[in-house]
């Protein structure tokens, strides 16, 4: 490196130097990622003959899509720096008590997405508020309305179940549908991911996101409104969460009060797999979506090979570790690329 | 006195709401306040009592580990299998301390040395460790724990569960560590900055490593004592177990961002939960339900201190004359 900047100018090759090292971890990240399902997709088909079906693609990308859904919303609270613990609890929260009220008054059946975008805002903003407002650090506020939510769901439940002849009509029929080949669920899902994708990159909403997660201090000195920002995403979040936890509803049936407990595990390591850094500001939802596909793709062949099933949450685990480890490496190039030109640039 | 209520308040506080606990408790049933029933029901908080007390000194550094619960799977099912397997108790006590331990550590290396966040460390080893415990434990779990690894449970001293006794000695531990070792007065000053303390010397890594491992180890405790109270252990044993002890941890005065917070708080505050949960077992509120008061707490404990001292920032008519008296006090 320093033996070519003397044939270069002095003041570019520094910049592009710090900028493409850290560019290129950060796309060496996802490629990885891209990489390793390819990776466990050659290995499963080699250990089972099973794996490599279009049937099975099918229900692997089947059972990805309520989990890329969950995930495309905790991106959003990941990208800013925090988390959303509560996210199973939302899920249940709105698969029960929607369910309910739209079981016994069926004129709300075709409204139910529209009250679970409601309930998911208000759930959300709650969450936003205890983060941004009360600055209780994220991981304890969303523990404690995980808590209080899904306490909420059984007090409201009372021991009782919403059955699946309470459910509207065409969202069970959605739950079986099939469009073009795919489960409807698959296209309700990239749809989702899509737009999220979108308004992250397009709306000054999104780019606001990006721009407090990378560094919130330089944000706020920008003028941006650091509180604004956090609830905005976890507002989303909250209304992601509830639409998923509608489509889990009507996959499953009949809703018990613990419905999506213990979801937000399988969340948190699909964003994490996926490539979200933890620190907040880098990372896109496709790669989120990316992340759900490898954990669905995982527990598809581990089933296929009939491994127990408790050896999932060791490798779920290990993974989610295995994923932050990577991320501090790029972290670390990054920052190093950084300051490099930092130095650079004073020396000069 | 002044002194007291301004060192102490906040444990002054959570002894007047165990007082007010207590009496809503004795209003639900006349039996709540019979001394044997007390002690009875306070054996049901040791597991989470020493759970709270292993990550206080984490939090005090201003990390977090709620990988606990499931490092007490572990413990319990390990403990479980080596009394099947016919190992005495003094035997298997080290063994299974040590496994913990070091299930700890793995924690406290990843983030100590190799910088990652404690949060995500602790999330994957919350599942990792889970499913260690249900592959050491296999479908049905172990049952038929010999007499030896019971007598935790079934042993009195006096009117007192040896089990509570345990707990006392636990706190005045903690409480000597923290107020009067270095380890003590490292972990503070690591919670209030970890840079500055390592450049004061403070061996910051080491140190972390330690709290871990010390967790680690309280949670295989814990496991002893579920395995002598349940007479069994399974994968899933005190899963979700983290929100009661962060609870004990956070409404115990410890700031969770780190820094601050004392033991005492810490005993204070399991008493008090312990209390409110007994009280609403006696009102027969479903334990399910339970999880939302609890949480409420949790929230309530840092919201509530936090949107005070907001309002007294927007609306105090002292705010002009806060910053100028702390630099008259120095003149």
């Amino acid at each position: 490196m320093t033996s070519t900047s003397t044939d270069q100018p002095r003041k570019t090759l520094p910049a592009r130097l710090g900028l493409s090292g850290g560019a290129a971890a950060l796309k060496v990240r996802f490629i990885g990622v891209i990489v390793f399902l390819a990776l466990l997709g050659i290995a499963f088909s080699a250990l089972t003959p099973r794996f490599a079906t279009l049937d099975n693609g099918r229900s692997i990308l089947f059972t990805a899509a309520i989990l890329a859904v969950a995930a495309v919303g905790q991106a959003i609270v990941v990208l800013t720096g925090n988390l959303d613990l509560s996210v199973g609890a939302i899920m249940g929260m709105a698969a029960y008590v929607i369910y309910d009220i739209a079981g016994q008054n069926p004129v709300l059946q075709p409204y139910v997405v529209v009250l679970a975008i409601l309930l998911g805002a208000i759930l959300g903003a709650f969450n936003g508020f205890l983060v941004a407002v009360l600055q209780i650090p994220s991981i304890v506020a969303t523990l404690g309305t995980l808590s209080i939510y899904r306490g909420f769901v059984s007090f409201y439940a009372n021991a009782t179940e919403v059955t699946s002849g309470q459910l509207p009509p065409w969202m069970r029929m959605l739950a079986t549908a099939s469009w073009f080949g795919l489960p409807a669920y698959v296209w309700v899902a990239l749809a989702i991911v899509i737009t999220t994708a979108v308004a992250l990159r397009v709306l000054p909403w999104g780019r606001k996101i990006y721009a407090y997660g990378s560094n919130p201090k330089a944000a706020r000195f920008f003028g941006l409104n650091s509180t604004r920002i956090i609830i905005g995403a976890y507002v989303a979040a909250g209304i992601i969460a509830a639409i998923a936890g509608l489509l889990l509803g009507a996959q499953v049936g009949n809703i018990n009060s613990l419905l999506a407990s213990g979801f937000e595990m399988q969340v948190l390591a699909a964003v994490v797999i996926g490539g979200v850094s933890i620190w907040g500001g880098s990372g896109s939802v496709y790669g989120a979506a990316v992340g759900a596909i490898v954990l669905a793709t995982i527990n598809n062949g581990l089933v296929l090979l009939q491994v127990q099933e408790y050896y999932r949450l060791l490798i779920q685990g290990a993974a989610i570790v295995a994923a932050v480890a990577v991320d501090a490496l790029v972290q670390r190039r990054i920052h190093s690329a950084t300051t490099r030109r930092r130095i650079m640039e004073v020396v000069e | 006195m002044r002194n007291v209520t301004r060192r102490y308040g906040w444990e002054l506080l959570l002894v007047v709401l165990i007082g007010l606990a207590g009496i809503w408790s004795s209003t639900l049933s006349p039996y709540f306040l019979d001394p044997v029933n007390l002690l009875s029901s306070a054996q049901f908080f040791v597991i989470f009592s020493l759970m709270a007390f292993g990550l206080f000194p984490i939090v005090v550094q201003g990390e977090i580990d709620i990988s606990l619960a499931s490092t007490l799977a572990v413990g319990s099912v390990l403990f479980g299998q080596l009394s099947v397997a016919g190992v005495p108790l003094v035997m298997a006590l080290p063994v299974v301390l040590g496994a913990c331990a070091i299930l700890g550590a793995v924690n406290g290396f990843l983030v100590a040395y190799a910088g990652l966040p404690s949060l995500a460390v602790t999330l994957g080893t919350l599942g990792a460790y889970r499913g260690l415990a249900y592959i050491l434990a296999g479908d049905v779990g172990v049952t038929g724990i010999t007499p030896d690894y019971l007598q935790l449970a079934s042993t009195w001293v006096g009117i007192v569960p040896l089990a509570v006794v345990m707990v006392l000695v636990v706190a005045v531990f903690f409480w000597l560590l923290m107020a009067r070792t270095a380890f003590g007065r490292y972990s503070y000053a690591i919670g209030n900055s970890a840079g500055a303390s390592l450049m004061a010397g403070v061996p910051v890594p080491r140190t972390r490593v330690l709290a871990y491992t010390l967790a680690g180890a309280m949670a295989g405790l814990a496991g002893l004592v579920w395995v002598s109270q349940y007479q069994s252990a399974r994968g899933d044993n005190a899963d979700g177990s983290i929100l009661f002890v962060l609870t004990a941890v956070v409404l115990g005065g410890v700031s969770i961002k780190g820094g601050s917070g004392r033991a005492l708080g810490v005993l204070l505050a399991i008493i008090l939960l312990g209390t409110i949960q007994t009280g609403m077992k006696l009102a027969n509120v479903p334990g399910t339900s339970q999880t939302l008061v609890i949480g409420a707490l949790l929230v309530g404990s840092i919201g509530i201190p936090r949107s005070i001292q907001l309002f007294r920032q927007k609306f105090g008519r002292n705010k002009p004359r806060a910053s100028v008296r702390p630099a008259a006090t120095v003149a």
